[in-house]
C-alpha cells in the first residue's frame, strides 16, 4: 500500500558561488568572526597570533556578532565584505 | 571550524544558506566550558589544515532538489499487513518516527485530515527550519494522521506552522540548540472546549484529551518537515519530556484576568494558538500563603535561579498560575503587568551567588551596561523586561503553580485559528 511521505524537503536554493580562492594568503586580509560563543575569542585571538606568525604580510581582521542566537547581521557582513578577502568563522560548543 | 559533534548541523546550516561546499576544520568536542590550554592545542594541531583550506578550492558535492520534490508529496510502497510491527520498524528506518507506535498515513486517512484544513493538498503554509523543509498542507496532514489527530484538528496545526515559519520565532535555534526548548502549544479561546484540549487538572498531562496528539503532531512535523533529527541536528544536550509533546489550553474561565489571546488583541470569539519556546514546566509551591505579597514571594522566589538563559540573553519566560494562586493575587487588587513587573523586579540572585567565570564571561560581557564594573551585591533579574514575562492561567484545583523559562531570541507568537476561507474558524 502507498503511504504518504512526511518528511518535507527544502525549495531549491540558489547556490551562491564562493569567490575563487587565493592560491597564497600572503599579504591578505583575514577575517576572524566571534561568534559570541565562549571561548571563541580567545580563540580568535590565539589564530591572529599564529597567522601573523605563519604567513608573510597577514593582516587579520577581527569582528564580532552583537548576539550569540541571531545572525550576523548586515552591519558586520558590510565590514568584513569591505575589509577582509578570506574569513574564518566557527559553529559548535 | 567546526566542533565535531556539531559538524552534521554545520553541513545543513551550509546547504540551507546554500553555501553547500563550504570548506569546514574540524575541531574535537568540546570546545566551550574547557581548559583554554587544550583549547587552544586543538587549533593548533588545526592550523595546517585551515590555513590549506583558505587557499584551496573547495570540492563540489552538490545534489539539486527538484521544484516538484520540495512541494508535492511522496507516496511511497510500503508492506502495511504488519502495522504494529514491521511497518513501524520501516518508520524507523527511514527516520520518521518519535519512538512510538504511529498510525500509517493511507491515502483516506491523509484526504480526510487534508478536508479538515478547508485548504487545498498542495498549498505550501510554510517552511520548517533549519531543513527549510516545505509544509503542504497534505504533508501536515501526513504528520498528524501519524501522530493520531482528528481532522478537526488540522486548523490548529496550520496555525502552528505559520507561526513556527516567522523568522521571528527562530525555529532554526529551538531546533538545533543544546539547551532543552521545545514550542509549546497554547490553545486560546471556545475551540479549546470544543476540541477537547485540556485546560484544567493536569493541562500538561497525562489524559484522554487532545492535547498529546496535537503537540505529537508539531513534534513529527519539526522531525520530519523540519528536519530536527535528535543527536544530530537536535542537539540538546538532555531534552525534556516536552519535546515528545508539548500542548495545553488557557483556563480563561477560571482566570480573573484578560486572557492571553485578549491581551494581544483578538477578540473574544476568535480562539488562537500561541506558540512559546520553552524548557519543562518547574514547579511553584505555596500551600500557605492568602495574600498576594505572601504568593508573589513564594513565585519570585521559586524563579530566582541563576542557571537559566534569561539571565544573560533577552529571553521570554512563562508563567502558568493556578486559578486559586491567581485568584488570590487578583483578590489583593494586582494586575496581570502587576504580576509580571514583580516577577521582573523581585526574582533576583545577587552577583556574587555567581560562579566567577559566568560573572566575567557571560554577565559582564553579554549585558555589560548591566553589570561591568558593579559591586557583587548588585541584584541580577530572571528577564530584562518585565514585558518578557508571560501570564497564563491553566490547570486545576490546588496550590502549585508553574514557570517555564524560555531560550534566547525567540518570541512567542500568537494567531488566529481559521477556516479554509480564511475566516475564524467557530
Amino acid at each position: 500500500m502507498k503511504l504518504c511521505s512526511p518528511e518535507g524537503n527544502a525549495l531549491p536554493t540558489t547556490n551562491m558561488t564562493l569567490v575563487d580562492r587565493p592560491k597564497s594568503l600572503e599579504g591578505l586580509r583575514i577575517g576572524l568572526l566571534d561568534n559570541t560563543k565562549p571561548p571563541v575569542d580567545k580563540i580568535m585571538a590565539h589564530l591572529e597570533q599564529r597567522l601573523r606568525e605563519r604567513i608573510p604580510g597577514a593582516r587579520p581582521f577581527y569582528i564580532s556578532k552583537r548576539i550569540m542566537t541571531q545572525p550576523a547581521g548586515s552591519a558586520v557582513m558590510e565590514s568584513l565584505r569591505q575589509n577582509v578577502d578570506v574569513v574564518i568563522n566557527a559553529i559548535g560548543d | 571550524m567546526v566542533s565535531t559533534a556539531f559538524v552534521g548541523l554545520a553541513r545543513n546550516q551550509a546547504r540551507v544558506l546554500g553555501m553547500p561546499d563550504m570548506p569546514m576544520v574540524q575541531l574535537q568536542h568540546p570546545v566551550g566550558g574547557t581548559q583554554l590550554d587544550s583549547v587552544l592545542a586543538k587549533v593548533d594541531a588545526s592550523l595546517d589544515e585551515l590555513l590549506s583550506k583558505l587557499a584551496s578550492p573547495p570540492i563540489s558535492t552538490v545534489a539539486a532538489v527538484s521544484a516538484v520534490s520540495a512541494t508535492r508529496s511522496e507516496w511511497i510502497e510500503f508492506d502495511t499487513s504488519d502495522e504494529w510491527g514491521s511497518l513501524q520498524t520501516d518508520f524507523a528506518a527511514r527516520g520518521w518516527s518519535d519512538g512510538m507506535l504511529m498510525a500509517p498515513p493511507t491515502e483516506m486517512r491523509v484526504a480526510a485530515m487534508v478536508a479538515g484544513s478547508g485548504l487545498p493538498p498542495e498549498k505550501i503554509i510554510g517552511e520548517l527550519a533549519p531543513k527549510m523543509g516545505v509544509a503542504t498542507v497534505e504533508r501536515i496532514a501526513a504528520n498528524a494522521v501519524m501522530a493520531g489527530c482528528r481532522p478537526e484538528h488540522m486548523p490548529i496545526l496550520v496555525a502552528a506552522v505559520q507561526i513556527m515559519s516567522d523568522p521571528t520565532f527562530f525555529l532554526k535555534n529551538i531546533q538545533a540548540t543544546t539547551h532543552p526548548v521545545s514550542p509549546l502549544l497554547i490553545v486560546g479561546g471556545p475551540l479549546a472546549k470544543t476540541l477537547n484540549i485540556n485546560s484544567g487538572s493536569g493541562a500538561f498531562g497525562p489524559g484522554p484529551w487532545a492535547n498529546g496528539v496535537i503537540g505529537r503532531a508539531i513534534r513529527l512535523m519539526l522531525l520530519n518537515i523540519g528536519g530536527g533529527k535528535p543527536g544530530e541536528i537536535d542537539k540538546a544536550t538532555l531534552g525534556h519530556p516536552g519535546k515528545y509533546t508539548y500542548c495545553i489550553a488557557e483556563n480563561e474561565a477560571a482566570s480573573p484576568w484578560p486572557s492571553l489571546r485578549a491581551e494581544r488583541g483578538f477578540a473574544a470569539d476568535v480562539s488562537t494558538v500561541t506558540m512559546y519556546g520553552g524548557e519543562a514546566p518547574h514547579n511553584i509551591n505555596d500551600h500557605e500563603s492568602t495574600t498576594a505579597g505572601g504568593l508573589l514571594t513564594t513565585i519570585t522566589g521559586s524563579i530566582a535561579q541563576i542557571g537559566q538563559n534569561s539571565v544573560e540573553c533577552f529571553a521570554e519566560m512563562l508563567v502558568v498560575l493556578s486559578p486559586e494562586h491567581a485568584a488570590t493575587i487578583a483578590a489583593d487588587g494586582f494586575t496581570k503587568d502587576d504580576v509580571k513587573r514583580a516577577i521582573y523586579e523581585d526574582a533576583r540572585v545577587p552577583m556574587s551567588r555567581f560562579a566567577q567565570k559566568n560573572i566575567e564571561r557571560r554577565l559582564w560581557r553579554l549585558l555589560p551596561l548591566r553589570y561591568r564594573d558593579r559591586p557583587m551585591d548588585t541584584m541580577v533579574a530572571m528577564v530584562q523586561r518585565w514585558e518578557d514575562v508571560i501570564v497564563i492561567v491553566a490547570g486545576g484545583e490546588g496550590k502549585h503553580s508553574m514557570y517555564l523559562p524560555g531560550y534566547g531570541s525567540t518570541r512567542a507568537l500568537t494567531r488566529p485559528i481559521l477556516s479554509g476561507d480564511g475566516s475564524p474558524w467557530r
